[in-house]
């Protein structure tokens, strides 16, 4: 038996947290890995493979990114399961590549892969990641970004079962920008944890994403976004949707350190139920030691508007077309953020099926 | 009781300065917090046994328990073990005229607007009349006349020692019924060891003819730390309370856990208004009141409604969050609150509204401002449980920050289980802009009268909520509260 030591519900950021199969996960053995190609979007650029947290080299064609021992320091209850071998990309000044591709296959008990990613100044990378399969996916990915660099992050979770837990722990510099964009639409639990600090002026960082739950799901994201740098901006766009017996449970964070004035930090996260049994718990947090500050944040839940269903129907439009049209809006405000018109695309085709065979 | 160690012997030895002295006034409890204590405190209120038991239990689930550090306060290690637990109640050192008075004191009581009567009563002169403090609502009002009033009107207001042994049987059907013993460590630790507090029972149908408050209880001086309010509203009553002074309150006590359980039945409505200014400590943050409150209230029949309105502006640290549970249908939960912070003030206070009920719906509207080195946390908590078919809620929470060495903090909890739900939460943090500060002063205002006006202009929403008398103090609080901190 593996002795696996998991943050307790009674610990305040994990109150909503449902960790009890990663015991089980972690001690079954892995099975036979899925064919990859059907899971990449296609966007011309380096390809990488891996099974269970391990690189599969003769399907990947790694371009700028290595594979090799990483050690990565972080306190992070699961990151800091996430060692040995994993994946980096660096990048020094002014370059770019093109939009790396990683898909991630479990088949079934536990992986762990860490990830390195560095950003020299004004240099830009697009890195699109999806998860299939079964079993627990757990991910360590550190971030830093030099002046004026961008990254564009786009996961798309779409495991049949078992659970993803990601930890993104970022270094955002004067001007750089940090997107990133989860998704999650596939039958497994998931943890999306991110501590995204600006650490330079006019620093510019996002995180957000969709997560669509039924069953018997429970997926939550916690982000906690740090500003310690003037000027700096923030947003955190986050949707739920939860059907049946399911719980999606938001909770994100702006922290405005003294003195990061003229800070901008944006919230918003709203959720939407299908069923009365179903949970959605929102927690959107300001903790803020600037005066000169704009730090909002807006949260909600509800069903579905019934008004708006009522004006699609009589405009002819059959009822359950009617919703899954509202509902495909609901979502599309958290991916429309995503930059790549391909992978802005791909992400919004995942989630519509969700949507048919939720709905 | 005997006393049983050397500083409870010498404090009871000791000779009343002031020449008053009985045979009870010299009985302290040991020092220290024991089984011991409870029975003795117990025992001095001539408690019936039932009462012992209950606070016993009490006692020894606290012994069970840590204390909370879930908020964001930083709390000094505090000795439960260091502190008497029954005395009675101290007696202010008399003044011989308000020339005596601490000139600072005197300069908030005139900036206050106190009628002098009534500053010779809080500030504790010789020969000031008892009763004085209705001075402030019905200058006519004397006790005699509204005791006679609250009788013909079946209305049960007292101190909750004396409505053990009145009312035995209603204090026992509803006390801990809001608050359990176990509910949290300040709780437990009060249901244990209350000392006193007040106990409203406003029958069947009746509509209480004034607005209750402590100030007219004549024995409501000095409760003590541990207070315990128990107001229960029967089927389509209506009552308002008043709790607490906008005169600052100096007190040596320095562990304030108090415990408030309201009760509405069908058709009733109870509105609770408190302005709470508890001496703060000094601008080092020394000294100064911790006031660890449990408030809440349930809302238990049908259409029934309960509306909290604080005005919190004193205290060290303020840890404290009025609820409501909303089981019954058609429920309305009300929260009002404005939370002022100035130097090291550290507050953590919000709300919890829990929506059991169908077609429960529930207001919050909380305005904190930060000032000083001063922490000010809004936390609350938003629950729709599954057979709460068709709940609103709506949250509004602004911060203003006056000052860049302080912090304005927003945690709210949002779970529902319900899709006919419908809650928003919005949330804003903002500072006084200098257009706004120039305007008010090209119009001849100096700094520190224009921050008031902004403030109050923020606070407006909830300050309207108020009770008018207390609402106009509450706005001249403000600005005291924030004296010194721009400029």
């Amino acid at each position: 038996m593996t002795t696996l030591t998991l943050p307790s519900r009674r610990e305040e950021a994990w109150r909503w947290s449902k960790l009890d199969a990663l015991r089980a996960l972690a001690d079954q053995p892995h099975g036979t890995a899925l064919i990859a190609d059907d899971h990449f979007i296609g966007l011309g650029g380096p390809r990488l493979v891996f099974v269970d947290g391990v690189l599969d080299a003769d399907r990947s064609t790694p371009g700028r990114v290595r594979v090799e021992p990483l050690d990565l320091a972080t306190d992070h209850p699961l990151g800091k399961q996430a060692t040995g071998p994993g994946w980096r990309l660096t990048l020094d000044t002014d370059q770019a590549t093109d939009p790396i591709e990683i898909v991630h296959i479990a088949t079934g008990g536990a992986n762990h892969l860490p990830a390195r990613i560095t950003l020299g100044e004004d240099a830009a990378a697009t890195i699109v990641e999806t998860y299939v399969g079964a079993g627990w996916s757990n991910r360590l990915t550190q971030i830093t970004l030099a002046r004026s660099a961008r990254l564009m992050r786009s996961v798309r979770m779409l495991q049949s079962s078992g659970f993803i837990s990601h930890r993104d722990e970022a270094q955002v510099g004067e001007g750089a920008s940090l997107v990133s964009i989860f998704l999650g639409a596939g039958g497994m639990d998931c943890r999306v944890d991110g501590a995204l600090h600006c650490t330079g002026a006019a620093a510019y960082a996002e995180m957000g994403g969709a997560l669509l739950t039924q069953g018997e799901q429970n997926q939550e994201a916690a982000v906690s976004l740090r500003h310690d740098a003037l000027d700096g901006q923030s947003h955190q766009t986050w949707r739920a949707v939860a059907k049946d017996r399911s719980t999606a449970s938001l909770a994100a964070r702006v922290e405005v350190a003294r003195g990061a004035q003229k800070t901008d930090g944006e919230q918003s996260l709203r959720g939407l139920l299908l069923d009365r049994t179903s949970t959605i718990n929102l927690k959107p947090e300001l903790e803020i030691f600037a005066d000169d500050v704009k730090c909002a944040h807006g949260a909600t839940v509800g069903e579905l508007d019934r008004t708006a269903l009522f004006y699609l129907t009589s405009r002819g439009i059959a009822p359950a077309r009617a919703k899954a049209l509202l509902t495909r809006a609901f979502v599309a405000d958290a991916l429309s953020r995503i930059g790549t018109e391909a992978v802005r695309d791909a992400f919004t085709a995942d989630a519509d099926r969700w949507l048919e065979r939720a709905l | 009781m005997a006393t049983r160690n050397a500083e409870a012997l010498a404090a009871a030895n000791k000779k009343y300065e002031w020449g008053f002295s009985t045979e009870l006034e010299q009985e302290f409890a040991p020092k220290g917090l024991s089984e011991d204590t409870v029975r003795f405190i117990s025992a001095k209120k001539g408690e019936p046994e039932w009462m012992l038991d209950w606070r016993l239990k009490a006692y020894r689930m606290w012994e069970g328990m840590t204390a909370p550090d879930w908020a964001k306060l930083n709390v000094p290690p505090i000795d439960y073990q260091d502190a008497y637990y029954y005395a009675e109640p101290k007696k202010k050192p008399t003044l011989k005229s308000l020339d005596e008075l601490d000139p600072e004191i005197k300069r908030t009581y005139e900036k206050l607007g106190i009628p002098i009567e009534e500053q010779k009563v809080l500030a504790g002169v010789e020969g000031a009349r008892k009763v004085a403090v209705d001075a402030v609502f019905d200058s006519v009002s004397v006790a005699t006349t509204f005791r006679k009033e609250l009788e013909e009107a079946g209305v049960i207001f007292l101190s909750i020692s004396e409505a053990i042994k009145q009312h035995p049987a209603l204090v026992r059907k509803w006390l801990g019924k809001v608050v359990p013993q176990r509910d949290n460590y300040f709780a437990t630790l009060n249901s244990a060891v209350f000392s006193d507090g007040t106990f409203v029972y406003v029958p069947e149908g009746v509509r209480c003819p004034m607005e209750l408050s402590t100030y007219f209880r004549i024995n409501a001086e000095n409760t003590g730390q541990f207070e315990r309010t128990l107001i229960v509203a029967d089927k389509g009553a209506y009552v308002s309370y008043l709790e607490g002074c906008t005169a600052p309150m100096r007190d040596e006590n320095q562990l304030h856990a108090a415990v408030v359980e309201l009760v509405a039945l069908d058709d009733a409505e109870i509105k609770y208004s408190t302005v709470q200014n508890w001496y703060p400590g000094d601008e080092n943050g020394k000294g100064g009141i911790y006031n660890f409150v449990t408030k809440r209230a349930l809302c238990q029949g049908k259409n029934s409604k309960v509306s909290w309105t604080q005005v919190e502006t004193g205290s060290a640290i303020t840890w404290k969050y009025p609820s409501c549970v909303l089981s019954g249908e058609n429920s309305v939960g009300e929260f009002y609150s404005v939370a002022v912070t100035n130097n090291r003030q550290q507050a953590d206070t919000g709300t919890k509204m829990i929506h059991l009920g169908k077609n429960s719906r529930s207001t919050i509207v909380s305005k904190g401002i930060s000032a000083g080195a001063s922490d000010n946390t809004y936390r609350g908590l938003v629950r729709v449980g599954p057979t709460a078919e068709n709940v609103r809620n709506f949250t509004q929470c602004d911060s203003l920050l006056l000052g860049d060495q302080c912090g304005a903090h927003t945690v709210p909890y949002i779970e529902v289980r319900n899709p006919s739900a419908q809650i928003e939460h919005e949330a804003t943090t903002s500072k006084i802009s200098d257009d706004q500060l120039f305007y008010a002063m090209s119009r001849g205002l100096d700094s520190e009268a224009a921050v008031a006006l902004i403030v109050n202009g923020f606070a407006k929403e909830v300050l309207q909520q108020l009770p008018m008398e207390f609402a106009v103090e509450a706005q001249k609080l403000l600005g005291i509260s924030l004296e010194g901190s721009v400029g």
